[in-house]
């Protein structure tokens, strides 16, 4: 008994003094701002001193979460157990929170940062006239491969390149139904946002003769197999390309000229929301040219900030493989909401493409 | 005690570096100063360093521990008297349904566990955050907890408290010092295990953290999405350390509380 009594009065105390310690550290961090502001933004989608410094010029003390897809941010705000200020969904899910009637629209007034973005990535179909969200960063699909693994006579130019007999079992493609199916429209020189069931079908016909070239089909673990030299080419997007090019210098990325898909993540504020000033400060702070060029540099994702781009490296924005000209632009998409029959579609032809690969 | 034949020596160490291998693979390279797993290339703290300088890192460190630590004293003390409730239900039927209801929630999956409780939470507006993580680590703890307590209290003879009732204890009595010291062994086996489930839960903690409160299961999961960095080795090496030093000092508890015993 007395042993039962020692180890349960160790226990209490040892979580007396880590409730200490952990309050002791969450104040300074909090400078005693009254104020706090909840961000909800994608994991490791910031640099963390920037944060600091927002709290420092406002005052206001930020509570930083992270998640790690949109659904699961969705699911989180939908249930509303936790006051989200600002959070940082893709394109496609801006317009299901915009149906659910999730969003606060945002007061333009009070982010007068907002002239730093580059106009081509304002009012656009997911979202007109930027009611409810504002690009934080924005990127393509494309291809990342390695010239000295397969020679300098493929430049995927063309998403054909994709097929050539010399690749095959070398191909990697990222697990995602709008990504691959889109992919397969895009070679045949259609939309990614078909709703035509005979175009859909002569899609998928065409990605199952890729089959023998693929390898795989996987997550996020594309990127260590690139790095380490263990696979040659692997379809992903521009974000985790410039991750895998940043460690290993022989890889390059394209976007092949038929088009590909343009991606965001936007900032919105959720109805959820209990500091709605504190969220416009904080998108108009992010919004500012030398915060999100330092941020830009920290996170290696393109930014759609025009006066941020000019305080970056030259070499960088200059960089075709990260902001493609204005010809690669034209072509290429934003996902739009297809609505769930026509997800339904996708996911459903992804599979039998799946299945086609043994 | 028989001695082990070579072969079953060979196994023994087979399993063992295989249990161990990728732990140490890990810490290994946290000490890596190249920044990858490929190659080691000289030695540095400087992993760690980024750990202790990341105060947000060192609060979820902390909060992780603590929800631990507090679900798991608090799991125990309700499991062991759930237990002891179970044993004292004098019909055999009703006793065995209540065993199957504990044991029901034990092989239900997280991932249920953790979507009713959001459901619930937010249902009846609690704020996800430390006590609603708290507060489902503990009701995922509570049946182990019984797991481990109910067979030391059923290889108990019975006849001990009836000698402790001859002897005029009251109730109390037998229940500190009869009971209670009888199913220690157990009651601590409880606890070690709920404080791991507490510690290494994903999918029900997923679901409930809330409001800036978050544990390390969460937090590596979300810093993985960018791929592995060395600060997540550099955490998991100090978790490594921190479980060692728990199991070696319940090891020196329990030789103690032993030998003590021999000692009388």
């Amino acid at each position: 008994m007395k042993q039962l009594l020692q180890a349960t009065i160790a226990i209490v105390i040892a979580c007396a003094l880590l409730f200490l310690a952990a309050s002791q550290l969450q104040v300074k961090g909090g400078k005693g701002g009254k104020d706090t502001l909840t961000v909800f933004n994608w994991g490791e989608y910031i640099d963390p001193d920037l944060i600091k410094e927002f709290e420092k010029e406002t005052g206001i003390h930020v509570i930083y979460e992270t998640f790690d897809s949109n659904e699961a941010m969705l699911t989180k705000i939908q249930q509303g157990g936790s006051a989200y200020d600002v959070a940082a969904p893709s394109e496609y899910t801006v317009e299901m929170m915009k149906e659910k009637d999730l969003l606060i629209p945002l007061d333009h007034s009070k982010i007068p940062n907002m002239k730093n973005i580059d106009p081509y990535f304002l009012n656009l179909a997911f979202d007109p006239d930027n009611e409810y969200s504002l690009p934080y960063f924005w990127g393509t699909v494309g291809i990342v491969y390695n010239p000295t693994m397969i020679g300098d006579d493929l430049t995927f130019e063309s998403w054909e390149d994709l097929w050539d007999p010399s690749l095959k079992g070398k191909v990697f493609l990222v697990d995602g139904a709008r990504e691959v199916m889109g992919m397969g429209l895009n070679s045949i020189g259609q939309s990614l946002n078909t709703k035509d069931d005979q175009i859909l079908r002569t899609a998928t016909d065409k990605l199952i003769t890729l089959a023998p070239n693929v390898k795989a089909i996987i997550g996020d673990e594309i990127t260590p197999l690139m790095i380490n030299n263990e696979a040659s080419v692997a379809l992903t997007w521009s974000g985790q390309a410039a991750d895998m090019m940043f460690e290993n210098e022989d890889l390059t990325y394209a976007v092949p000229e038929e088009g590909s898909n343009l991606w965001f993540d936007n900032f919105v504020i959720p109805k959820t929301s209990k500091n709605i000033d504190g969220a416009h400060a904080f998108i108009n702070f992010m919004l500012d040219a030398e915060v999100n060029a330092q941020n830009t540099d920290y996170v290696g994702y393109s930014t759609p900030n025009l006066a941020a781009m000019e305080l970056m490296d030259p070499e960088v924005v200059e960089d075709e493989r990260y902001y493609p000209d204005e010809e690669t632009r034209e072509h290429l998409e934003v996902y739009e909401n297809l609505g769930l029959e026509w997800l339904g579609k996708y996911n459903e032809l992804f599979l039998e493409f799946k299945m086609s690969m043994n | 005690m028989e001695k082990l034949s070579p072969i079953s020596k060979i196994y023994l160490v087979l399993v063992f570096v295989i249990l161990y291998a990728p732990i140490f693979y890990l810490i290994f390279y946290s000490f890596n100063s190249a920044g990858n797993m490929n190659d080691f290339e000289s030695f540095t703290w400087e992993h760690y360093a980024a750990v202790f300088g990341d105060s947000r890192l060192i609060v979820i460190l902390i909060n992780t521990i603590l929800v631990a630590l507090l679900s798991g004293l608090l799991a125990t003390i309700i499991g062991t008297f759930g237990a002891i409730g179970i044993v004292s239900v004098k019909n055999a039927k009703m006793r065995s349904v209540l065993l199957s209801l504990n044991n029901v929630l034990i092989v239900s999956p997280d991932v249920i566990i953790g979507a009713s409780f959001l459901i619930l939470f937010t249902f009846i507006g609690v704020k996800l955050g430390f006590a609603s993580v708290l507060v489902s680590h503990i009701a995922f703890s509570v049946p182990i907890v019984v797991l481990m307590v109910l067979p030391k209290l059923l290889e108990m003879n019975t006849s001990l408290i009836d000698a402790a009732r001859d002897l005029g204890a009251t109730k109390r009595d037998v229940l500190m010092r009869v009971i209670l010291p009888y199913i220690a062994p157990g009651i601590f086996a409880g606890f070690f295990m709920a404080l791991t489930y507490s510690l290494d839960d994903f999918a029900v903690t997923f679901f409930v953290t809330g409001n800036g409160f978050s544990t390390l299961s969460v937090e590596i999961y979300s810093m993985a999405r960018t791929g592995i960095t060395l600060t997540i080795n550099a955490i998991s090496g100090l978790i490594f350390v921190i479980t060692v030093l728990v199991v070696v000092g319940y090891y020196f508890v329990n030789n103690r509380s032993k030998q003590a015993k021999v000692g009388r």
